[in-house]
């Protein structure tokens, strides 16, 4: 290394940045532009796109199982930031500190080995009618050993939520516990002496305090199930008759099922749109309220 | 600095070569008698290929991609332009081999089916279902008529002694088995079969409608449809039919006694035998009586899976010859022996008697084939009323809302594909 001049330097940066450029490029952007153009057309995956502006937008706010489909994914939101994240967090507290609490927290984090299909599968196996929970009801003799745990809206949504949660209680459990790990000794002691405890130490010190980790868990926690599709196609493909869709599901119902590419194409990016805006929004307002200059910019990294 | 930087380049040169190669890589010619063949079913084509191999030195290259009828259809629809395209593969017809041809993507096989006709391989409505404005495309690996099969332990438990014969008798015996606590009849809901009761009563009730819905000159809301939907209704409240929603497989439904009477196309005993029940000693199979009389021919389901050629195919010589070959009586025979099913060719051997008389009886001209409502129907307005049918069955009530939603996708579709 003899020559010390920038532009040699940028240009060499440059080159051994390129096939990374490229195959992004190529993977993921182009894919993007493509389907924004398609959601712009009358495509059904034969023949040429014919252009039909904004069409497909119009079809699909006017179509009722899309909009129920909407309704689902937001039930989604809310019942991984309810159930996962506030039983992971639950289990992260009561664990924490405890000799052999790790131990503890194991059969939680097992789970998240799976993939989403597997766990389709095995819950499917227990909430089908007559399945393994109906029989079980059936022989302690509990009423509801009849009901249609997959069938019926909005039951059929929160069964699922239950079943992914069953998956995502250990990993939030985890980064919850790393959290509390990183929370200085000093400032709990302190609360301590003063008098705080139990409820009152965790709500005013250390849920404070886990903010970064919360913020993490939460951000994740709303991606991962604006996107929910694995565990609805094995469990219930988004029936019986779509009322149990996300909108990972009817961008695929639309697109290979009905062979409305274009259709399929436009939930696609709205769906991109929900999901990159909530992560935005929610990370601007964590991080604007974490930033001691409240200018609301997220600090270089 | 002169060497890294002409090392970083030839990096990214590489790389954008490899990219290219990757997206443009041309399959050779693959060499003769191999045929690339894509197929959704997951059958075993091992007897058809080695008889293939004997009879005209051609064999198959099989890929299965029966696990997902939405992926397999992507591909083949993205594929065909491509040089990755498979020799042949299999299809449907309808409304989704009409989408291929419109496009140009599968080879004529007109000069294929005259031949087959003169040598009487094949019924000429047959070929009906495989002609697109004149001409033909595919050959048909085989044909399969739907009929009511039974499960002979449960009629003789009840005293049912004859298969029955009109729709009257139909019901009595549903009665019987319902009394004696048996469920007289399968259903299930989602994709693909929560379309199998709509058609048959729709079409047992009136054939006419049926066909006039699926060309898209009637509605789903006529009050036709409604009558039809209101008997399927009644059937439903009488406790005739199995849960719609339970997972557990067809046939072991019916090998438990489950559920007596099974409505499917001919190739349901090659399921059936996997589960170790034979025709004529478990189970019989009865043409499906029309709910109303239809001028005297009562309706049969027809259901065909058509072998395809991809048009620009390296290889397409041969496939033409190899779609010749499979409708010969030697291939038929060869092919619904390992598949213990009827082989469409009357000059072919069946493999055993039920399926031989039974075939024979719904090809005679008392009556009339019509194409399966799977196929028949296009492809939006297909999953719009597999959806709407399972959320009849679900919650049995009012049809009118159901039929609504579907009657909006076929309305739609027929707007802009008349």
């Amino acid at each position: 290394m003899t020559s010390s001049n920038p532009m040699r330097h940028q240009r060499a940066a440059w080159a051994f940045m390129g096939p990374g450029v490229l195959l992004v490029l190529l993977a993921m952007y182009i894919p993007v532009v493509y389907t924004i153009y398609l959601s712009l057309t009358d495509y059904t995956g034969l023949g040429t796109p014919n252009f039909i502006g904004l069409q497909n937008y119009v079809t699909m706010f006017r179509d009722p199982a899309f909009l129920t489909s909407l309704m689902n994914t937001a039930i989604w939101v809310v019942g991984t930031l309810v159930v996962p994240v506030g039983m992971g967090l639950l289990v992260a507290y009561l664990t924490f500190g405890l000799k052999g609490g790790s131990w503890l927290r194991i059969p939680f984090l097992i789970p998240y080995a799976l993939s989403g299909v597997a766990i389709g599968v095995v819950f499917n196996f227990i909430f089908q009618n007559g399945g393994a929970l109906s029989q079980a009801l059936t022989f302690l003799g509990v009423p509801g050993a009849q009901t249609h745990w997959l069938e019926v809206a909005p039951l059929n949504t929160v069964v699922m939520i239950l079943a992914s949660s069953w998956q995502g209680i250990g990993v939030n459990a985890l980064l919850f516990v790393v959290g509390l790990q990183s929370i200085p000794k000093e400032p709990l002691e302190a609360a301590r002496i003063d008098g705080a405890s139990g409820w009152r130490l965790f709500t005013t010190m250390v849920w404070p305090m886990l903010r970064p980790s919360t913020t993490i868990v939460v951000g994740l926690s709303i991606v991962n199930s604006l996107k929910t599709f694995d565990i609805v196609e094995t469990m219930t493909q988004g029936g019986p008759n779509r009322v149990s869709e996300t909108l990972g599901v009817t961008m695929y119902t639309d697109t290979f099922q009905s062979d409305q590419y274009g259709l399929g194409s436009a939930v696609a990016i709205l769906l991109t749109i929900i999901t990159v805006a909530a992560s935005v929004i929610y990370l601007r307002r964590q991080l604007t309220i974490g930033d001691a200059s409240g200018k609301g910019e997220v600090a270089e990294a | 600095m002169n060497a890294r930087k002409w090392l970083a380049v030839a990096v990214v040169t590489a790389a954008a070569a490899a990219t290219l190669v990757g997206c443009s890589s041309t399959t050779s010619g693959s060499s003769s008698g191999t045929l690339s063949f894509a197929e959704d079913k997951g059958w075993n084509y091992k007897p058809l290929s080695a008889a293939a191999d004997k009879d005209i030195d051609i064999s198959l290259k099989t890929t299965s991609y029966s696990s997902s009828q939405d992926a397999f259809q992507a591909l083949i629809k993205q594929s065909l332009r491509t040089p990755k395209a498979p020799d042949i593969f299999t299809w449907h017809t309808g409304s989704q081999l009409e989408a291929l041809v419109q496009q140009g993507l599968v080879s004529d096989t007109s000069s294929i089916w005259k031949k087959a006709i003169a040598n009487n391989w094949v019924s000429p409505a047959i070929e009906k279902m495989y002609t697109i404005k004149g001409k033909q495309y595919c050959v048909p690996l085989e044909v399969d008529y739907w009929g009511m099969f039974y499960n002979k332990k449960d009629f003789a438990k009840v005293g049912i002694t004859t298969p029955p014969t009109t729709w009257n008798d139909l019901m009595t015996d549903a009665a019987t088995l319902k009394s004696n606590g048996i469920t007289p009849f399968y259903s299930q809901g989602g994709n693909p079969w929560a379309f199998v009761w709509y058609m048959l009563l729709m079409s047992g009730t009136d054939l006419k409608e049926y066909n006039a819905i699926n060309a898209g000159t009637a509605k789903y809301t006529d009050p036709e449809v409604k009558t039809v939907m209101d008997t399927w209704l009644d059937m439903i409240k009488k406790g005739y039919f199995s849960d719609p929603g339970s997972k557990t497989p067809t046939t072991t439904s019916f090998k438990d006694n489950s559920s007596a009477m099974q409505a499917y196309g001919t190739w349901y005993p090659g399921s059936l035998s996997q589960v170790g029940l034979k025709a004529g000693s478990d189970y019989g199979i009865f043409p499906i009586p029309a709910v109303s009389d239809q001028g005297g021919k009562t309706p049969v389901a027809v259901e065909t899976a058509p072998v395809c050629v991809t048009s620009h195919s390296a290889n397409k010589a041969t496939a033409l010859k190899y779609s010749q070959w499979l409708m010969s009586p030697a291939a038929q025979s060869t092919w619904s022996k390992s598949q213990g099913i009827l082989p469409y060719n009357p000059k072919a051997t069946a493999p055993n008697a039920t399926l031989q008389a039974f075939g024979k009886q719904v090809t005679s001209s008392s009556y009339e084939a019509y194409l399966r409502y799977y196929e028949a129907a296009p492809a939006p307005v297909l999953t719009s009323a597999l959806n709407n049918f399972t959320g009849f069955m679900e919650n049995p009530g009012d049809p009118t809302k159901y039929l609504q939603t579907i009657q909006t996708a076929s309305a739609q579709y027929w707007a802009s594909n008349k």
